[in-house]
């Protein structure tokens, strides 16, 4: 029993590093834009199937496809801010829809693209097991992104904390016409919001693509673990979206483990809508 | 009043719909399944506009209440014995207190409304896979009983499949024009932009966005249960499928969802142009054309198509609402 | 008619009224007056149910509202305007005023409508837009009109003649009296314009910094040097 919720608590934890790194890039754009990007989890699905394309085709690494998905993802991020900028009315409710209408577009562009078949690494080495004191198991590629993930955590904030651009990103994110008078252009700062989000879901991509199975239809549920995690952790706290990524990790790992897997999805939407009627300003949200 | 002049439109509208769209396409049983399907689509396009239009809240999810709907219908006829079309009624009142649960949601500002909606979608799917023994589980529902013959009127058939569902859809357009017509709607319409001097004057504004909501769940639950009857299977996947929100919200943004026809005609539009044209053009992923129809909308006419249509010369006097014109209402 | 006691409230740690205790009377009609920022419009908040006080109680006709919503307190006849007007959108004059009368009052009038448009001057305009038609004067106007169609007990006005020509605020001012006549009213009337004070209320309460510091018969309440120290700084700014 104890080993079995140790076990559950340590998936869950390495889960988390994965979803963090999913999360950050949908909740930065959500912190500066007060903009839910729907069609971020296609972004990280895009970069899965090209690092998925680039095995195939090429017998590339993923880890080696990542600055092609970079640069692919990252342009798709900075072509969605650019329709979602031409928005004039009602911004919150019509990005809304429009990011929901480009999620589309991509989900059916990687289904003609790359069929609906399941795909997977044939890099056999990320999906080996990894044991840590002798009870608790992993596979290679969780740990590896777990750590990436957590690199990748403290890069951004120590990047919105120290960096010229990423204090103008936070003044832009609490106060936008404040930001204007001191001579930071929005436009700019929120176009590199959203460049900065397709780098992170990038990195989320390759990572869901060494450890798992993607599918085109996956990204719309990536979408919603990324709301959900941003929700729970509340507006513009980065610690506050890794501690709700492992939160989410641990539930749904302990849910699969001592209740069933099909029940996962179920205890983050439930703690999705708790948290919002409940505490709407998120854990650590600063409003 | 204002609709004395368009009495004719309206009477030859129903005249084509009635008599010679069967006329025309009765002997051909795919092209009348795609006008059901069209629909049906454009049934929960009205639903969901009259909630946002009406009830100011965008939804992202009512596959909820289509879902809930087709399974409550489903299981009445199915375990109870209940004939079909008091049970589909009874699909309606399920969803609409299903909607019950979702009320919390009404304190949340717009986007937050929508998402939470959508998890509610989501958890209705996860409940309708768990409890196998009332609604079989993944593996769903077969022979569900159809349609009964009315007046010999066989609705079984894909002519009296069309007119059951062509009649539901007139009727929602009804209300929908009902409310939107009366103080109701006139205080509904004032909510949006001036949510406190409607409550000062003594507007129970929550109360009334409840009630839409509820209305529009209940709309949404009958048009799940014909579904259910018409093609007499169901599982978790199909009734909750988010198919069941993207495309009425394609539709009801494409015709503009402030207007009463705007949905049903964008549903007609969108989805038999999807599956005539696009469907044969690419088998896979043609539903890219959605996507690719609402994010153009949004940027270049968030009001629907209607009303670009009369900017561009036919006015119509109606819709485009928003629209800021002193004295043009009479 | 309206009785306030040791009414408080805070936002965020600001005192924007402290212990503030009034009594209004059937029929009367009281000028509210007081530096910006004295807690005037918060008042009106409270009274009409914006957000609840901090703490203290507020009764209407003998009853405690307590915690009841906004719409409820429109309906038990508490009716009142917007410094800077809030028309319904999306509708026109009449339909603004068809709304409250609903709502506020629960029932259709349309002749009570007509007499409402007819008393101030509105009767030309009632099929304009109201949130785009309006000059400022109507925009005053119908701001009263709504809050008329509830047909209130007690009406709250908050600055209606605020931002009018003189000529323009005397004659709105008889219209003012014309209504309280005609309907009978409680009225509480915020207003910097101590002529107009003088004209409308034979009594006036002064707030400064969210305290009563003064309350009585106009003449008395601008002789009282605590008042002119406050209040003639604002008046003459």
């Amino acid at each position: 029993m104890v080993e079995l919720t140790l076990q559950a608590l340590f998936s869950g934890l390495l889960a988390g590093g994965t979803y963090a790194t999913l999360a950050l890039g949908l909740a930065l754009v959500f912190g500066t834009m007060r903009i839910i990007n729907l069609a971020h989890g296609e972004l990280v699905l895009l970069a899965a199937y090209v690092a998925f394309e680039m095995e195939r085709s090429a017998g590339l690494n993923p880890l080696a496809s990542i600055p092609v998905a970079l640069v692919v993802v990252g342009l798709t991020a900075l072509a969605i801010y650019l329709a979602v900028s031409r928005i004039r009315t009602d911004r919150e409710l019509n990005s809304l829809l429009l990011t929901f209408g480009v999620a589309i577009v991509l989900t059916n562009l990687i289904l003609i693209v790359w069929s609906a078949d399941i795909r997977s690494t044939s890099s056999g080495w990320f999906l080996e097991g990894f044991v840590i004191a002798d009870t608790l198991f992993s596979m290679r590629s969780e740990v590896v992104f777990f750590g990436v993930g957590l690199a990748l955590i403290a890069a951004t904030w120590w990047w919105l904390n120290h960096s010229w651009l990423g204090r103008a990103l936070r003044a832009v994110s609490s106060n936008r016409d404040a930001a204007l008078l001191m001579g930071v252009n929005p436009a700019l700062v929120e176009g590199l919001s959203f460049v900065v989000s397709g780098v992170l879901a990038t990195f989320s991509g390759i990572a869901i693509y060494c450890a798992t199975v993607v599918f085109p239809a996956l990204g719309h549920n990536l979408t919603i673990k990324a709301f959900v995690i941003t929700v729970l952790a509340g507006m513009g706290s980065v610690p506050g979206v890794l501690i709700g990524a492992i939160l989410i990790g641990m539930g749904e790992s302990l849910t699969a483990t001592f209740a069933k897997p099909s029940l996962q999805e179920l205890t983050a939407m439930v703690v999705f809508l708790l948290i919002l009627f409940l505490r709407p300003r998120g854990l650590f949200g600063r409003r | 009043m204002r609709a004395a002049p368009r009495t004719p439109l309206v009477l030859a509208v129903l005249l084509l719909a009635y008599v010679a769209v069967p006329l025309a396409f009765g002997g051909q049983d795919y092209v009348m399944s795609l006008i059901i399907a069209a629909l049906t689509i454009g049934g929960i396009a009205v639903a969901w506009a009259l909630l946002g239009n009406l009830g100011g809240l965008v939804s992202f999810g009512h596959a909820a209440f289509f879902g809930v709907g087709a399974y409550v219908s489903a299981l009445l006829t199915l375990d109870a014995g209940w004939p079909v079309l008091p049970a589909m009624l009874a699909g309606g009142l399920g969803a609409a207190v299903a909607s019950v649960a979702t009320l919390p949601a009404l304190r949340l500002r717009g986007p937050y409304f929508a998402l939470a909606i959508l998890a509610y979608a989501h958890i209705f799917k996860i409940l309708a896979v768990e409890f196998e023994s009332v609604t079989g589980g993944a593996g769903g529902l077969l022979s569900i009983p159809g349609f009964p013959t009315v007046l010999g009127l066989e609705l079984g058939s894909k002519v009296g499949a069309y007119c059951l569902i062509l009649t539901i859809v007139l009727a929602w357009m009804a209300v929908y024009a009902a409310i939107r017509g009366s103080t109701w709607g006139l205080a509904l319409r004032a909510m949006h932009d001036s949510e406190l001097a409607t409550r000062v004057v003594g507007v129970p504004s929550t109360h009334l966005k409840a009630l839409m909501l509820l209305v529009s769940a209940f709309m949404t639950g009958v048009i799940g249960a014909f579904n259910a009857h018409q093609i007499s299977f169901l599982d978790p996947d199909y009734a909750f499928s988010g198919e069941w929100t993207v495309l009425p919200i394609a539709a009801a943004i494409f015709g503009g969802y402030r207007t009463v026809w705007g949905p049903v005609i964008g549903a007609l539009a969108v989805y038999l142009v999807d599956q005539l044209v696009f469907k044969e053009l690419m088998p896979s992923g043609h539903q890219l054309i959605f996507g690719l129809l609402l994010g153009a909308m949004i940027l270049w006419s968030p009001q629907g198509l209607l009303p670009l249509i009369s900017r561009l010369g036919l006015r119509s006097g109606e819709g485009g609402d928003k629209e800021g014109k002193p004295g043009a209402r009479a | 008619m309206l009785a306030l006691e040791s009414v408080s409230m805070n936002f965020g740690g600001v005192a924007a009224l402290s212990d503030v205790t009034l009594a209004v009377a059937e029929g009367e009609t009281l000028g509210l007056v007081g530096p910006n920022g004295a807690g005037k419009t918060t008042l009106f908040n409270l009274i009409s149910g914006v957000f609840p006080p901090s703490s203290g109680r507020i009764a209407f006709a003998g009853r405690p509202l307590g915690r009841a919503a906004n719409w409820k307190r429109a309906r038990q006849g508490i009716g009142r305007t917007f410094q800077i007007p809030q028309p319904l959108h999306e509708l026109t004059v009449r339909e603004n005023l068809t709304v409250a009368q609903r709502f506020g009052a629960g029932k259709r009038d349309e002749a009570r409508l007509d007499e409402i448009l007819e008393l101030l001057d509105l009767a030309d305009k009632q099929h304009v837009d109201a949130a785009h038609g309006l000059a400022l004067t109507e925009q005053k106007a119908l701001e009263v009109g709504k809050a008329l169609a509830v047909e209130p007990r007690l009406l709250m006005l908050d600055e209606v003649l605020g931002g009018l020509e003189t000529s323009a605020k005397r004659a709105f001012g008889g219209t003012l009296m014309t209504v309280k006549e005609r309907f009978g009213l409680t009225m509480i009337v915020i207003e910097h314009d101590i002529e107009t004070i003088r004209t409308l209320c034979p009594r006036a309460v002064v707030l400064n910094f969210g305290r009563i510091i003064a309350d009585g018969t106009p003449e008395a309440v601008f002789r009282d040097p605590e008042v002119v120290r406050s209040y003639t700084g604002d008046a003459a700014a």
